[in-house]
């Protein structure tokens, strides 16, 4: 193994051999910013402790020009290496050789890995106002992480391995994955999860120190908000990657693979309630710390399980269970020795309440408490099968019903619980304070759940609750930014500006939210799908608009030939669109795929998948109109926002309180 | 949460890990020990009667086939279609598995024409052919996707299931043990 390693086969020097020795270098890197800074940091030697900024920073620069070696073999297609050969093909489009790079096992974890070097590079470069000693092991702890995983790249996935006889072309790459939204989808997602490893990292120096303060708080902060926007964006891309080109015409499927993006998601937005707590009053700091090392270990479990082949999924790559031992190494590594750490320091993190019972902490640990009971209940929904079979041998799947009847209830009290908690103040709120928003909420919650009644015909009881839930949170949003702004009095520019930017980011995110709602109501309550066997010239109606088969006519693309179907629609006798839903055939990887023809509308999606057929006995159709369906990633490009706008703007320092203050004086 | 309390509490998360993390292990030395396919999906039709409908023969125009007509000894059932790259893969092992055993085919969602110049090319390992035009029957018996493959016993019961192509391991790994338990 070492020999394949350090003595790659004999080849011309070139920069595909350069990436990796840039790679093996890194590793060696990695490894000593891992180890020396914190021996520097522990028998006083400081000038070793003051290598771990430097040092990250060479060691990202390696991983960025490994992984630019590797892009340059994809985009010259050079199929002596045995990753380009095997994913790639000279007649792709440009676009899709470069996201080819990370649409494989080898270039998605050199991905990974290249994100996880880029944010303690960032660390290292930028944090120049964080204690010396907790940057200095923050960096050591992620340099941890990051030489497991290049050990793990280069010993078991060595992306730059040569192939002797280099083929005349590529096997192509998976025609799915040619698609622009996958080709941003991974990428960010990866931002999302491997930006949660600077909390975790933060979180076990702040154990190995034995100190956590506001000031820990206010240094993760950032790095959590960026991170869980990024994982918004990255886990909204991939639902809409999925409503338009699997052509299932549905948004979330409950896979193991999207429960995986799905776990840390929830992990990491409890983190981020968590943390302002830490930071403004310096409570639930053990809670925090623990809070850090599971969203980060749900990441790692996100990215990881798919290669391990313990699942099954449509998402998995080419699942390699000998590479799974290293995996569960990495795991057991990474998740156990910080959880084994947290349970010896973890206590003496704790910290008095002294919050009433109605007050801020109240409402954001009541936040913490369901969004950690539906990462469990996401979790038992994924993992139960696996843990039935190896005690029963019985194999079975869990599917949407399940998180139906437990995932969806929790979600329930959650945004009733959201309308409340902004409103009410740090360690004693009073009931009367709440009065505006359950009047507003209240109000909002009557008039939609009595609208569905009143307008949609044998709607589900857990479909008013879903209305009634949009009415309260959206109402009591909306009475809450009225409040604080007054916009019908003087000085609201001036109230605006004096919030800062957490509230607007909150606001924003929790609006997104809102939209959100309306979204997935409003394609789950009132979608409308036809599926029918047509002839050319036959008209279908779909929700009061008609649908007609013109033809279905055979088209060219760069690198596959199409099946196309053009479908008239209208409504009355006005033509709307003329839709044109494909099946295309990729001559490459002799695969089809299918391509919704989608017309995407603020009030509803049309919708129409092409299925098999010809011209003497006609063809399936699939043909929806889903309200307000796009709205659901609307709603996540507005928590994706609030996200952003927390994690960079700026926070009005709030003053220590005055009773602590006497207390530390005292 | 953060209250003082017991220190125990706080060992909580690392032993909750620790069960995961060793049915994880138990489940990852199954499979690496060959006890655990992964590329065996569960299927709700194991154990259960094979689907019987009739579907168009496609070498006899407007005759039918059924997997009731094969009924009496064991046999195999292919799904396959000709635009399935895999399918081709495994063409040598079916014809391997055709000198023991008797295979049906079931040509899925694909055009009959195609499925005729498949069979000519890569050969013809089946006693009978059906036509799945619309993918109805391949509805029937659960198909994921082609290749599947279904061990049927001389009652006509589903006992075993394989999603994927069959190769070398697999023929003898998988399928001719399950093949020799019922002879």
């Amino acid at each position: 193994m070492f020999a394949r390693v350090f003595f790659p086969p004999m080849s011309p020097p070139v920069i595909t051999e350069l990436g990796h020795f840039a790679l093996i270098l890194a590793f060696v890197t990695s490894l000593c910013v891992a180890v020396l800074p914190l021996a520097g940091l522990r028998f006083g030697m400081l000038s070793l402790a003051a290598l771990a900024a430097p040092a990250t920073l060479v060691m990202a620069a390696a991983i960025t020009f490994a992984f630019a070696a590797l892009v340059a073999a994809f985009v010259a297609s050079d199929f002596s290496v045995a990753l380009v050969a095997a994913h790639s093909h000279s007649t792709k489009p440009l676009i899709y050789k470069i996201s080819g790079t990370w649409g494989n096992h080898e270039g998605s974890l050199l991905l990974w890995i290249l994100i996880l070097a880029l944010f303690g590079g960032l660390l290292a470069w930028r944090g120049r106002d964080i204690d010396f000693g907790l940057k200095t092991r923050t960096l050591a702890v992620q340099a941890m992480v990051t030489a497991g995983f290049l050990a793990f790249c280069l010993f078991t996935s060595n992306p730059f391995a040569r192939l002797d006889d280099a083929p005349l072309n590529g096997r192509g790459l998976n025609p799915i994955l040619q698609d622009p939204g996958l080709a941003l989808h991974p990428p960010t997602l990866y931002v999302g999860y491997v930006g949660l490893s600077l909390a975790f990292a933060f979180a076990v120096a702040g154990l190995i120190e034995g100190r956590i303060d506001r000031d820990w708080a206010r240094h993760v902060r950032p790095w959590v908000s960026a991170a869980w926007c990024a994982l918004t964006a990255g886990i909204a891309l991939g639902s809409w990657w999925a409503y338009y080109e699997l052509g299932w015409g549905g948004w979330w499927f409950w896979d193991p693979v999207e429960n995986a993006s799905l776990m840390p998601w929830l992990a990491a937005t409890a983190l981020l309630h968590s943390t302002i707590v830490v930071e403004q009053r310096g409570r639930l700091k053990s809670w925090t710390v623990l809070l850090a090392i599971l969203a980060f270990s749900l990441s790692l479990v996100g990215t990881f399980i798919v290669r391990s082949g313990l699942l099954t999924s449509v998402h998995s790559f080419a699942s390699d269970p000998a590479r799974g031992v290293f995996i569960l190494g990495i795991l057991l590594a990474a998740v156990g020795v910080p959880l084994l750490l947290f349970a010896i320091r973890g206590p003496q993190l704790a910290s008095r309440d002294d919050h009433a019972l109605i007050s801020r902490e109240s409402g954001l640990i009541l936040n913490n408490f369901l969004l950690v009971a539906a990462t469990v209940v996401v979790l038992v929904g994924t993992f139960y099968p696996l843990a039935l079979e190896m005690v029963t041998g019985a194999r079975i799947t869990v599917g949407p019903p399940y998180f139906d009847a437990t995932f969806n209830p929790i979600m329930a009290v959650l945004v009733v619980a959201m309308a409340l908690g902004p409103l009410t103040a740090w360690r004693r709120g009073t009931l009367p304070s709440l009065r505006r928003s359950l009047v507003f909420g209240g109000a909002g919650a009557a008039v939609l759940a009595a609208a569905g009644l009143a307008l949609a015909n044998g709607i589900s009881a857990a479909g008013i609750a879903g209305l009634a839930l949009l009415g309260w949170l959206g109402l009591a949003i909306t009475g809450d930014v009225l409040h604080r702004l007054k916009p019908w009095q003087d000085g609201s520019g001036a109230r605006a500006g004096a919030l800062g930017a957490p509230v607007w980011g909150m606001w924003t995110a929790h609006a997104g939210m809102v939209v959100f709602l309306i979204g997935a109501l409003g394609n789950g309550l009132f979608q409308t799908e036809v599926v029918v066997r047509a002839l050319p010239g036959d008209s279908v109606e779909v929700a009061g608009r008609t649908m007609t088969l013109r033809g279905v006519e055979a088209r060219k693309g760069p690198n596959y030939v199409t099946e196309t179907a053009v479908i008239e629609l209208r409504d009355g006798n006005d033509i709307l669109a003329v839709m044109t839903p494909e099946k295309r055939f990729y001559n490459a990887e002799r695969q089809t795929t299918t391509e919704a023809a989608i017309r995407p509308r603020l009030g509803g999606d049309d919708y129409a998948v092409l299925g098999d057929g010809d011209a003497t006995d006609g063809y399936t159709l699939r043909l929806y109109r889903k309200p307000f369906v796009s709205w659901i990633w609307g709603g996540a490009g507005l928590m994706a926002v609030g996200g952003a706008v927390a994690a960079i703007g700026r926070r009005q320092r709030r003053p220590v309180p005055p009773r602590a203050a006497m207390q530390a004086a005292s | 949460m953060s209250r003082g309390g017991s220190r125990l509490s706080f060992l909580i998360p690392l032993v909750g890990f620790l069960v995961l993390a060793g049915f994880a292990t138990l489940a990852l030395f199954a499979t690496l020990s060959g006890e655990r396919d992964v590329t065996q999906l569960p299927s709700a039709m194991l154990g259960k009667p094979a689907p019987t409908t009739p579907l168009p023969d496609l070498i006899n125009d407007g005759a039918a086939v059924s997997v009731a007509d094969l009924r009496g000894v064991p046999f195999l059932v292919n799904v396959f279609a000709s635009w399935c790259a895999p399918c081709r893969a495994e063409a040598p092992a079916l014809a391997l598995l055709a000198e023991d055993i008797r295979i049906m085919g079931i040509a899925y969602k694909d055009k009959p024409a195609d499925s005729r110049r498949f069979l000519t090319q890569y050969g013809n390992p089946f006693v009978a052919v059906g036509v799945d035009r619309d993918g109805a029957a391949g509805m029937a018996w659960g198909v994921y996707g082609v290749p599947e493959t279904f061990l049927v016993d001389a009652d006509g019961t589903i006992v075993l299931r394989h999603a994927g192509p069959i190769d070398r391991r697999v023929l003898d790994e998988v399928i001719r043990p399950a093949i020799r338990d019922l002879q």
